[in-house]
């Protein structure tokens, strides 16, 4: 189905990467960022996620590319002044201060000089680093150094900015601050196309996620489109497992070392004879409502060898 | 300003500050200002050489025979220049900026490759900020010894800057041998000591194909006044020997020449190095007007008896005039012009590869 141009910052229609070495790191991968949403990438290591990102950060060179950034051709240079990025193994000159390294990367993506040195004091204050923007940043810790990498990323004013495992190595009060940082990234509209491993993480800031598994996009699309399948109604009662519980549409299970009750595709009125007759066995309800798989469940489901049960081989696939 | 000259300047700014971090560069600039005091604290009069408040007794080297600026010009050209910045500043500018292109292609890559400049402009701009590091060292120098010209020597000689370009040109190509094999290794060990074993290369086939125009050079002189000789041998018993001799020469002649042409041809292929610093010489000898001392004090006696490369009757004047002018003739473009294009083809083959590399 054809999109407006105008209202995707990604549109990707065909990527596929095969390294020197006969690795096939990407898969035919398709994918479509809209301007202005928080877009998650996950999946396992290897699965090709960095290479996607360094694909679009024209960091490795494609072995087929079609589809656009921002409307240009992808791999096209003048987007690169319209993007930010965040490198997930960055090593930011330690000889420069946070200040320093924020308005060299400014000017390396054509930032006029008054221009650039107004926003790195922003950026700074907004990143919280003003106090160590004059410190070189062979001192600063992990997360500082991430905070500068963040704020170096925006400092172009990007339409799109690209984080590649953004709260790597930070302390939860860091991610915390980070995950704010992001959330007013995207309050000023700027698209942000976030990889991650920390699911928790993606699920509180993205509108929509794809999952890759060995190079091909395996899942892609709001979370809750990914979960609507898992949802369900499900009760949480004392006492011993109840035998009946097929009669009404559901399946025993365990919550949380007490038996519960699954629905599936049922709603909170559907269930109510089973809740009476619970009742009505003298049994205590400790928890009812509407539940969905987490995302974290949803990742594993994908990355799960369906026939063994185990985790998919971790990496790309060699070879075709 | 447009882009382009934004991040050139910010490419360069950001190497100052790299180098302003490292103590080596401040170091090394601390070394070149003593060389200068150790040559401001050289001088000459009448009695010979002093140092500071001594006098040395070197009756055979004193400033009627060898005048201030000319004293001056010499420690500059052969001590400064010839011994302090042709190889030991240049080794420490070879360690100082050996981490360049190595840690371009590794940790600073992903955030420098994903801006808007093209990988072949990176490329050349980060090699021409590696030129920084002896472009400083070498204006301090140069700017130093003038001041040192000109109180000690009492000659304001401005053509004495003509060191730093010299000096530039001799260093990249030394750097762009460290510069592809640095990007191409990522290893700043292999990129020093490949560029070291280039430079010990370039600087023994020089010494070769000096050797062997030498020996050329010899054996034409022989034959000439061989040839001379036998125009004015009266008796055949007179003549008989100078021809075996002119025979041999001849035959001598053919063994060298083509080795001679080999390693020229191969040299021409090759940076010119100990040329491009002798070009320093050629020109401030023009810039002060020193005589060749060749010129003056050349003996006139024969080689012959000494049995040199073969050559009985080659006079040692005649084979050293005839070096000479076959050294001063070879043009600038050949030294400096082939040197470039085999250091911009070099880089042009580091540039390709960079710019078609994943990181």
């Amino acid at each position: 189905m054809p999109v407006d141009p105008d209202v995707l910052a990604l549109d990707l229609t065909l990527v596929d990467k095969t390294y020197a070495g006969g690795v096939h790191a990407l898969r035919n991968i398709a994918m479509r960022v809209a301007k202005g949403e928080v877009f998650g990438l996950l999946g396992p290591n290897g699965a090709g996620k960095s290479t996607l990102v360094k694909v679009i950060t024209t960091i490795v060179r494609p072995s087929r590319a079609e589809g656009t950034v921002l409307g240009k051709p992808l791999g096209d240079l003048s987007t690169l002044a319209r993007i930010g990025y965040l490198p997930e193994h960055h090593r930011f000159p330690q000889y420069l201060t946070g200040r320093q390294c924020v308005e060299f990367f400014g000017a390396m993506t054509g930032v006029e000089r008054t221009r650039r040195k107004q926003r790195a004091s922003e950026l700074l204050e907004t990143v919280g680093m003003s106090a160590w923007a004059d410190k070189r940043i062979g001192s600063y810790s992990k997360g500082m150094q991430q905070r500068i990498g963040i704020a170096s990323a925006m400092v172009n004013d990007p339409e799109l900015v690209i984080l590649d495992e953004p709260t790597d190595g930070v302390d939860p009060v860091g991610r915390r601050e980070i995950r704010d940082v992001l959330l007013s990234i995207r309050e000023r509209g700027t698209t942000v196309f976030l990889n991650s491993h920390l699911l928790s993480e993606v699920e509180l800031v993205c509108d929509r996620v794809a999952i890759m598994v060995q190079g091909r996009v395996a899942r892609h699309g709001t979370i809750e489109e990914l979960t609507r399948e898992s949802h369900c109604v499900r009760i949480v009662y004392s006492g011993d497992a109840v035998a009946w519980a097929a009669e009404h549409g559901g399946v025993s299970t365990a919550h949380q070392s007490r038996h519960a009750i699954e629905f599936a595709k049922a709603t909170v009125e559907s269930v109510q004879p089973a809740l009476d007759r619970l009742r009505s066995e003298g049994r205590v309800i400790h928890a009812f409502g509407e539940v969905r798989e987490s995302l974290e469940a949803l990742f594993m489901r994908e990355v799960t060898d369906p026939t063994s049960g185990k985790a998919r081989p971790i990496g790309a696939e060699a070879g075709r | 300003m447009n882009m382009q000259w934004t991040q050139t300047i910010a490419l360069f700014v950001d190497a100052y500050r790299e180098l302003n971090a490292r103590k080596l560069f401040w170091i090394a600039l601390a070394l070149n200002a003593l060389v200068v005091g150790v040559i401001a604290s050289l001088g000459i009069n009448e009695n010979g050489i002093t140092v500071i408040i001594w006098e040395l007794d070197t009756r055979g080297l004193n400033s009627s025979i060898f005048p201030p600026e000319q004293f001056y010009h010499t420690l500059f050209a052969s001590f400064g220049v010839g011994f302090w910045l042709a190889w030991i500043s240049t080794i420490l500018a070879l360690l100082s900026t050996a981490t360049i292109f190595p840690e371009l292609v590794t940790g600073g890559v992903d955030t420098l490759v994903s801006k808007p400049i093209s990988r072949k402009r990176l490329y050349f701009t980060k090699f021409a900020t590696g030129l920084l590091f002896t472009f400083a060292q070498v204006m301090l120098f140069t700017t130093l010894s003038f001041f040192v010209l000109g109180i000690r020597g009492g000659v304001w000689s401005i053509g004495i800057f003509v060191a730093v370009p010299i000096m530039l040109v001799f260093y990249s190509y030394l750097f762009s041998v460290m510069a592809v094999v640095g990007s191409m290794t990522r290893s700043v060990i292999a990129s020093v000591i490949v560029t070291l074993l280039f430079w010990v290369f370039v600087w023994a086939l020089h010494a070769g194909e000096q050797f062997t125009l030498l020996g050329e050079t010899v054996q034409r002189v022989e034959i000439t006044a061989l040839e001379r000789r036998l125009e004015n041998a009266k008796t055949v018993d007179g003549r008989a020997p100078l021809e075996k001799d002119l025979e041999s020469a001849k035959a001598s002649l053919e063994v060298w020449r083509p080795i001679h042409i080999s390693l020229y041809t191969l040299k021409t292929a090759l940076p010119k190095v100990s040329e491009t610093i002798q070009l320093l010489n050629r020109s401030l000898r023009t810039a002060a007007d020193i005589p060749t001392p060749n010129e003056d004090d050349m003996g006139d006696e024969a080689v012959a008896g000494r049995n040199f490369l073969g050559a009985k009757y080659a006079k040692r004047k005649d084979v050293e005039t005839a070096v000479q002018a076959e050294m001063t003739t070879r043009p600038i473009w050949w030294v400096i012009g082939t040197s470039l294009l085999f250091e911009a083809g070099l880089l042009t083959l580091g540039a390709w590869r960079f710019s078609r590399r994943d990181f």
